[in-house]
């Protein structure tokens, strides 16, 4: 089973087009084949938050969808959150600022994660916030800083959010 | 949507839902949301075409009919926490709430839920106490069979080899009834059911139960109701519905030793999850 399919994503506002293998997760298109390495392999069963990518402006585990499934999809990881200068979108600086990474493996998935979550523009209270990212693990910093940086950064971010949500970079 | 030149035999996509089931028939393996899927291929690949059957629109959708509602098999757990439905749907929709985490639920399916047949499937018992039924069709053939009879064992169905299942049917009646779902797991997220318990009940105007259905999931090989109880439980007062929970009324459940639990403490936690979910339903009256 290794014919091969020619799949188009829109990845961070830019249009790829590559031929790979036709069972290939969308995960392993991303990373394997198109060079974008932000999302990462962990749990491998949808479990960990970890490889989650917007797809058209909804977050999904990328490592339990087929690529050619969202064949011309709208694909947002979480470097495609950086404007076009490098610039933080304001929940990234928050992160950066509230020390929400340790060893940063979980952080793509909780920066795509918590974008989605703030771009309905609602205030969250602390424990709404833990309700609502219960799909991302992360095994060092514990929650914390990354419940303080998403607090700091609601409102803040909400432009940004909705920007990234529709798959337009900041 | 689907714009790739290249499309080798590994990957199908049907035009509609006879040559999906064509499709199935010749081997292929059924892939909608893929939540099920892909954790069942981890480390392995996948030995045969795939046959993506997310693109169909007739297998999409929340809708009201004639005879009730319909949830086309493509629903997905996000859209069915999110659909405008009367409350004895309360219960489904939490459980909705309850598969995976946000990313699985924007992607797992309703269908595939029932397809995959797992004991443990948050769907099941929920989809019991709305007395659901299943729409099974063929390249020839349409045909409706109850849940219960669908489901005929540990992640066995009565699918046939050239039958995709393309809807859940909930039948009219009872929309004010009363739908409480209590799931016990490990930790409060993203946990493999230890114990569940569904209950929809329809209260009359003294507030008396009209009509009850309870079903228990985890403790048996498919989910199951529990009858016995629905039968005491006619007539009795809602503050009262907790009182009337028996041993006996759980005798037909056969937990099994796991990882999670023993059967045992299934056994006990079912009584309690089922009493709670009566004086849940009674309160909420």
């Amino acid at each position: 089973m290794s014919a091969d399919l020619t799949t188009t994503l829109v990845v961070n506002g830019r249009t790829v087009t590559r031929t790979a293998g036709a069972h290939l997760s969308l995960l392993r298109w991303l990373r394997d084949v198109a060079d974008v390495l932000d999302p990462k392999y962990a749990c491998g069963e949808g479990v960990c938050g970890a490889c989650a990518v917007l797809v058209d402006g909804e977050p999904v585990s990328s490592c339990i969808v087929l690529a050619a499934q969202v064949d011309g999809a709208r694909v947002t990881t979480a470097a495609g959150l950086t404007g076009p200068g490098g610039e933080l979108s304001p929940l990234q600086r928050a992160f950066h600022e509230h020390h929400a990474a340790q060893c940063g493996f979980c952080t793509p998935g909780m920066l795509i994660c918590a974008t989605a979550m703030l771009a309905d523009g609602m205030t969250r209270t602390r424990d709404e916030i833990r309700h609502e990212l219960h799909g991302n693990l992360c095994r060092c910093t514990g929650y914390q800083q990354v419940v303080d940086a998403i607090e700091a950064a609601q409102g803040a971010a909400q432009g940004a959010a909705q920007g990234a949500a529709q798959g337009i970079p900041p | 949507m689907l714009q790739g030149s290249a499309r080798p035999l590994e990957y199908l996509v049907p035009a509609d839902v006879a040559e999906a089931a064509a499709m199935k028939a010749a081997g292929a393996l059924v892939l909608a949301g893929g939540t099920d899927v892909y954790p069942t291929h981890v480390g392995r690949p996948i030995a045969r075409p795939i046959v993506d059957i997310a693109g169909l629109d007739a297998l999409k959708g929340i809708e009201v009919t004639h005879d009730g509602y319909r949830l086309g098999a493509l629903a997905r757990w996000s859209e069915v926490a999110a659909a405008n439905l009367a409350p004895r749907f309360d219960a489904l929709r939490a459980a909705a709430r309850e598969v995976g985490a946000i990313q699985v639920q924007n992607a797992g399916t309703i269908g595939g839920n029932l397809c995959t047949a797992s004991p443990a499937a948050d769907g099941v018992p929920n989809l019991l106490t709305l007395d659901a039924s299943v729409e099974l069709t063929s390249p020839s053939s349409r045909r409706v069979l109850p849940l219960e009879g669908f489901l005929t064992g540990y992640r066995s169905t009565a699918l046939g080899d050239d039958e995709l299942l393309t809807a859940v049917l909930i039948p009219r009646g009872g929309d004010d009834a009363r739908a409480t779902f209590l799931k016990l797991g490990l930790r409060r997220y993203l946990v493999i059911s230890v114990v569940m318990v569904s209950a929809v009940i329809d209260f009359d105007e003294r507030g008396r139960v009209r009509e009850a259905r309870v079903a228990v999931g985890a403790c048996s090989p498919v989910a199951q109701r529990l009858r016995a109880l629905e039968a005491d439980l006619r007539g009795k007062p809602a503050d009262s519905l907790e009182e009337v929970v028996a041993p006996a009324h759980l005798a037909e459940l056969t937990p099994i030793d796991d990882v999670r639990a023993t059967a045992d403490y299934r056994r006990r936690a079912a009584a309690t999850l089922v009493g709670r979910a009566l004086a849940a339903c009674g309160r909420d009256r």
